[in-house]
C-alpha cells in the first residue's frame, strides 16, 4: 500500500507514513480493548454467577416460567409492605444520619486547620472495623431502658427519667447511621481533597459569605461523591440485619430482611422466594442508580481536577477554631469513646455486669490472654490480611477501568454494566457463598476449598463498593487532562496508568482502604465457603459470639481497633505521602 | 517503579480473567466420575467393619483409620467443644481431625451442596437434630451398627444417625430479677400476666413452640386454649435473635427470663458468675424439659470411611466422657453426668418435625408477629 502512495507534496512537516484503517485501529485500540474488555468481563461475569443463581430459581417453575415466586414471598400474611416502608425509613434514616456525619468530619478533616487530624482520622474510622454485632450490643448496654449506662449513669440521678431507648426505630438510625459513617467520610475526603478550591475562593471574592459557598459552590461540586455514598449506604442499610435484628425485634419492629432471614434458614431453601426478595431490592437500587446517573448526566459541572495546578488551601477557622474542634471531640466522645469504652469494660469482666464495685472487683485481663493463646489466631490474622489486601486491590483495579467506561465513553450498555456491577449488594450473603461453592465444586481447579475462592467471594461483595468510590472520582477529572495526553502522544493505557490513575488515587484509595477493613469481618459467605486450615478472623469472631465468650468478643474488638488506630497514627507520624493522608497531616 | 507494579496489577487482573472465565465454562461435573467411583470403596470398609463380630469392630477400625491418616469432620459443636473432642480423639489413636465448624444450617447445606457436585468433603458429620434428619432423608447417611449402639437411650437411635447429646429446652431467668418463688414452673406460667414484658423469644425456635403446642394438646388442652396460651406468651414477650446474644443479655439484667434457652447455655453463663438459672433453689425444675437429640453420623461417601467409622463409636463411648464434662448432656448414661438431675424430661416430638418443620417455621414465624389465628 505504502509504495503506490502517491509522493507528498512538499510541506513544514512530513506526515507519517499512511496505514491502513485496520492496522490504525489494531495500533490504537488493541491494548485498550484487551484491558477494557478483559475487565468489563471479569465484572460482569464478578456480578452474573450469583445473581444468574438466584433468579434463575426466581422464574422458573416445575412448569417453565413462573411469578409464583412472587406470590410466595409478598403474598399472604406476610406483612412484607409493611416491612418493607419499615426498612425504607431505617435505611433512610440512616444513610441520612452517616451522610450528614461523615461529610462534615470529611470537611473538617481535608478543609480547615483543625488540631489533631491524626486523631481525627483514626478516630472517624473506628466503626468500621468494630463488628456490627458488637458495635449493635455496645449500645444496647449504653441505651437499654433499664441498663443503659447513658440512662443509669447521666439522665437517670440528673432528670430522673429513662428517655433514651435503644429498641426504637430512632435508636437504629442511629446505631446503623453512626456505623456506617465511615463510608461516607471516606468518600467525601477523597473527593474534598480532589476539589480546585479556587472556585470557592472566587465566589468568596465575589462578596459570598462562607455558608452561601457551602451550599452553592462546596456541596453542588460534591455532588457525584454523595449520591454515591447516599446509594450505597441506603441500599446497604436496606439488606443488612444485624442491627435490625438486635434492636428492632425487641419492639415488634420487623423489617424487609427479616423475610429473608425467614426464607434462607428453611431447608430446602426457598430460592424462589429469596429470590423475588433480592429483586424487590434490586428494583429500588436500580432505581438509585439511575437515578445517580440522571442527576451527573451534566459531568462537566463536577470535574474539579482540570489542567489548572490547585492546592488546597486550609480554611482558617480562628476563633470558630476552638468551637470546631470541641464540636469534633463531643462527637467523638459519642460515637467512639462511649462505644468502645463500652467493650473495654466488657472486655475485663467474666460476664457483663453494670459497673458496680462487685463487678470491679473481678476484673481481669483473661480475655486479652484468652486472644493472644487463641491457636489460630496468627493464622487467621496472615489469611485475613491476605484476602483483604488482595480483594482491595483487585476490586480497585477493575473498579478503576470499568468506571472509566461508564463515567467517560460512549459505549453502548455501559450503564448496563454499571447497574450489574451494583447488583452483589443485594444479594444476601449466604446466596453468594451458595452460588460460589455451586460453581467452583464443578471446575477442576483448585479454588474451592482454598483462600481462592473467599478471594473471588469478596471481590464479588464489594465490587458495589469499589465502583461506586472509583466512579465519584473519575467524575471529578476533567477531560483535557486525558486529551493532553494523547496529545503528546501517550497511548491510552501510559494515559491510564500515569495520568487518570494517579489523580484518582485519592478516590482509589479511599476504596481501597475500605474494602480491606470490611473484608476483615465478612462472615455471611465466609463461613460457608472457608475450608479448615484456612480459617479467618471473621470466622474465629463468630466462633467466640457462638460460644457465648461476649467478654473475650469484647477484648478481639478492643484489640482490633488498637490495631487500626496504631496504623492509622503510624502512618501520620511516617508523614505518608499518599492520597488519602498527604496534605492532611496537621 | 510505578510501572513494574502496574504491570503486575495488569497480570493480576489478567489471571483472574482466565481464571474465572475457565469457571463459567467448566460448570460440567467433571469430578463426579471419580467420586462416584470410589463411592464403592468406602461400602466395602463399611461392609468389612459391619461383617466382624461386634468385639472386633473397633480394632479393625481402628487399624485401617490409621492407614487412612486423617478424618474431616463437620459440626456445630461450638468451638471449646469441637477442640475438647478432637484432641482427646487425636491423644487416643493418633489420627488427625480437620474440623469445619458452621451452624447447623452450613454445615447441611455444606454437605448437600458437596453431595450433589460429588466432591465430599466431609467423612463424618456432627449437628442438629433438624439437619441430620435432612442429610438421612437424602440418602448421604450410613448406618452403624457396632456395639456402642447398645448404650444409647432408645430417644436417641434414629435409621441412620445416633444422638451423641441432647440439648434441653428450658426457661431460663436472671436470679437478680426473678427471686425466688417466682420464677416459671411450668411452660403454662410463661402466659401469667405478672411476666408483662419481662420474657424474650427467640425468632427461631419454632421446634420449641412445636413441642410445647403438642405437649398441651396431648396433656387435655383444646387447640382454642392452646392459642389463647400462645397469644399470651407473645403478649407478654419480646423477640430477639440468637440464643447466646439472649443468654448475654439474660445476664446483664436487660431480660429477666428468656422463655427458652439451651440449658448447656445457661449452664455455662452461669459458670462464668453470671446470675442467671434453669434450676429452682433446689435444684429441679418441675416443667417439662424437651430434649432435642443432636447426632453423629457417617457419611456414605467419605474418603476416609474406618475414620468416620472410628469416629462414631468413640462419640458414644469415651466421646461421651468428653461431653458430659462440658456440662452437655450425653445420650448414654455416663458416671458423675448430672446434667440431667432434678429436671423433668419429657419426650421430643421426632415423628411431627421428622415430617414437616417448614410449616412450624412459618406457623411460629406468624404467631410472633401476631397475623395469623394459629390453627392445627
Amino acid at each position: 500500500m505504502t509504495i503506490t502512495a502517491p509522493p507528498a507534496p512538499p510541506t513544514p512537516r512530513p506526515l507519517p507514513p499512511p496505514e491502513s484503517p485496520l492496522a490504525r485501529i489494531r495500533r490504537r485500540l488493541i491494548p485498550q480493548v484487551l484491558l477494557v474488555g478483559a475487565a468489563m468481563l471479569v465484572v460482569g461475569y464478578l456480578a452474573i454467577v450469583p445473581l444468574g443463581y438466584l433468579v434463575h430459581d426466581t422464574f422458573t417453575g416445575s412448569s417453565g416460567i413462573s411469578f409464583s415466586a412472587f406470590a410466595r414471598a409478598y403474598g399472604g400474611d406476610s406483612q412484607s409492605g409493611r416491612m418493607l416502608l419499615n426498612s425504607m425509613g431505617f435505611a433512610l434514616g440512616s444513610a441520612l444520619l452517616a451522610l450528614s456525619t461523615g461529610t462534615v468530619l470529611a470537611y473538617v478533616q481535608v478543609r480547615t486547620d483543625v488540631g489533631f487530624k491524626g486523631l481525627l482520622f483514626a478516630a472517624s474510622m473506628v466503626p468500621l472495623i468494630v463488628p456490627g454485632i458488637l458495635y449493635a450490643a455496645a449500645w444496647i448496654f449504653l441505651g437499654d431502658p433499664s441498663i443503659g449506662l447513658i440512662n443509669t449513669l447521666l439522665l437517670k440521678p440528673l432528670t430522673g427519667a429513662s428517655p433514651v431507648n435503644v429498641f426504637s426505630v430512632w435508636g437504629m438510625i442511629w446505631v446503623q447511621g453512626l456505623h456506617l459513617a465511615p463510608v461516607a467520610f471516606l468518600l467525601m475526603v477523597a473527593a474534598f481533597r480532589m476539589m480546585d478550591p479556587s472556585l470557592e475562593e472566587s465566589a468568596a471574592m465575589s462578596g459570598a459569605s462562607r455558608p452561601t459557598v457551602l451550599r452553592r459552590i462546596t456541596l453542588p461540586l460534591m455532588r457525584p461523591a454523595l449520591i454515591s455514598a447516599a446509594l450505597l449506604m441506603f441500599v446497604q442499610s436496606l439488606e443488612s440485619f444485624e442491627v435490625p435484628g438486635l434492636l428492632g425485634l425487641q419492639n415488634g419492629i420487623y423489617v424487609f430482611t427479616s423475610r429473608i432471614y425467614f426464607v434462607l434458614r428453611a431447608y430446602p431453601i426457598d430460592y424462589g422466594a429469596a429470590g423475588a426478595y433480592a429483586i424487590g431490592l434490586l428494583a429500588i437500587a436500580a432505581a438509585g442508580v439511575l437515578m445517580a446517573g440522571w442527576l451527573q448526566r451534566n459531568a462537566r459541572g463536577f470535574q474539579t481536577v482540570t489542567g489548572k495546578a490547585f492546592r488546597p488551601q486550609l480554611i482558617q477557622l480562628g476563633r470558630a477554631r476552638r468551637w470546631v474542634g470541641a464540636g469534633v471531640i463531643g462527637y467523638f466522645v459519642f460515637t467512639v469513646v462511649l462505644p468502645v469504652g463500652v467493650l473495654v469494660y466488657a472486655s475485663l469482666l467474666k460476664f457483663y455486669a453494670a459497673p458496680s464495685m462487685a463487678a470491679l472487683r473481678t476484673m481481669t485481663l483473661d480475655n486479652y490472654a484468652a486472644v493472644l493463646h487463641m491457636p489460630l489466631a496468627w493464622t487467621a490474622l496472615r489469611n485475613s490480611l491476605y484476602l483483604g489486601v488482595g480483594a482491595a486491590t483487585v476490586v480497585m483495579l477493575l473498579a478503576a477501568v470499568v468506571s472509566w467506561v461508564v463515567v467517560r465513553t460512549d459505549l453502548p450498555g455501559r450503564r448496563l454494566l454499571d447497574l450489574l456491577a451494583f447488583t452483589p449488594i443485594v444479594i444476601p450473603g449466604l446466596v453468594l457463598g451458595l452460588a460460589l461453592a455451586f460453581v467452583y465444586l464443578r471446575v477442576p481447579l483448585p479454588i474451592y476449598g482454598t483462600l481462592a475462592i473467599l478471594l473471588i467471594s469478596y471481590c464479588t461483595r464489594y465490587l458495589p463498593y469499589g465502583m461506586r468510590y472509583a466512579s465519584s472520582a473519575m467524575t471529578q477529572m476533567s477531560r483535557e487532562l486525558e486529551e493532553s495526553a494523547t496529545v503528546c502522544g501517550a497511548s491510552w493505557p501510559q494515559t491510564f496508568r500515569r495520568v487518570l490513575v494517579p489523580l484518582a488515587s485519592s478516590g482509589i484509595l479511599a476504596g481501597w482502604v475500605y474494602i480491606l477493613v470490611v473484608s476483615f469481618r465478612e462472615l455471611s459467605s465466609t463461613i460457608l465457603l472457608y475450608s479448615p486450615g484456612n480459617e479467618v478472623l471473621s470466622v474465629l469472631i463468630w466462633e467466640q459470639f457462638e460460644n457465648g465468650q461476649f467478654t473475650t468478643l469484647a477484648a478481639i474488638g478492643v484489640c482490633m481497633v488498637a490495631i487500626l488506630v496504631g496504623l492509622v497514627f503510624l502512618a501520620y507520624r511516617l508523614g505518608a505521602r499518599v492520597g488519602l493522608l498527604s496534605n492532611t497531616a496537621g | 517503579m510505578r510501572t513494574r507494579s502496574f504491570g503486575a496489577f495488569a497480570a493480576t487482573s489478567a489471571l483472574v480473567v482466565l481464571t474465572t472465565a475457565c469457571g463459567g465454562g467448566a460448570a460440567d461435573g467433571q469430578l463426579g466420575g471419580s467420586a462416584g467411583g470410589a463411592a464403592a470403596g468406602q461400602g466395602q470398609v463399611y461392609a468389612q467393619i459391619a461383617a466382624l463380630p461386634a468385639d472386633q469392630q473397633r480394632a479393625r477400625a481402628a487399624q485401617l483409620a490409621k492407614q487412612e491418616g486423617e478424618l474431616s469432620l463437620y459440626t456445630s459443636m461450638t468451638q471449646d467443644v469441637a477442640d475438647a473432642v478432637t484432641k482427646k480423639f487425636t491423644d487416643q489413636f493418633g489420627i488427625k481431625i480437620s474440623v469445619f465448624r458452621g451452624n447447623s444450617e452450613t454445615v447441611l447445606q455444606r454437605v448437600v451442596q458437596e453431595g450433589q457436585a460429588r466432591r465430599l468433603g466431609a467423612d463424618a458429620v456432627e449437628t442438629n437434630f433438624r439437619e441430620m434428619v435432612i442429610m438421612d432423608q437424602t440418602w448421604q447417611l450410613t448406618g452403624y451398627t457396632g456395639a456402642a449402639l447398645a448404650r444409647v437411650k432408645n430417644t436417641g437411635k434414629f435409621a441412620h444417625w445416633t444422638a451423641t447429646r441432647f440439648n434441653l429446652f428450658l426457661p431460663a431467668w436472671n436470679t437478680d430479677l426473678i427471686k425466688p418463688g417466682q420464677e416459671p414452673h411450668s411452660w403454662e406460667d410463661l402466659a401469667d400476666p405478672r411476666y408483662r414484658g419481662k420474657i424474650t423469644l427467640e425468632v427461631s425456635d419454632s421446634d420449641w413452640y412445636e413441642n410445647v403446642t403438642k405437649w398441651w394438646l396431648d396433656h387435655g388442652k383444646t387447640q382454642a386454649q392452646v392459642d389463647q396460651l400462645w397469644a399470651a406468651i407473645v403478649a407478654n414477650s419480646k423477640a430477639a435473635k440468637g440464643h447466646t446474644t439472649m443468654m448475654e443479655l439474660l445476664g446483664a439484667g436487660q431480660t429477666p427470663i428468656d422463655a427458652m434457652n439451651y440449658s448447656y447455655i445457661t449452664e455455662r453463663a452461669k459458670n462464668n458468675g453470671a446470675p442467671v438459672s434453669y434450676r429452682l433453689i433446689d435444684g429441679t425444675n418441675p416443667t417439662p424439659a424437651f430434649a432435642r437429640p443432636n447426632g453423629v453420623g457417617m457419611l456414605s461417601g467419605a474418603r476416609h470411611p474406618a475414620a468416620a467409622w472410628l469416629f462414631y463409636d468413640w462419640m458414644l463411648t469415651e466421646g461421651q466422657q468428653v461431653l458430659a464434662d462440658l456440662h452437655l448432656t450425653p445420650s448414654t448414661d455416663v458416671p458423675g453426668d448430672t446434667s440431667l438431675k432434678g429436671l423433668t424430661l419429657a419426650p421430643f416430638d421426632v415423628q411431627s418435625l421428622t415430617a414437616d418443620t417448614s410449616t412450624w417455621d412459618a406457623r411460629y414465624d406468624a404467631q410472633l408477629r401476631g397475623v395469623a389465628a394459629v390453627t392445627r
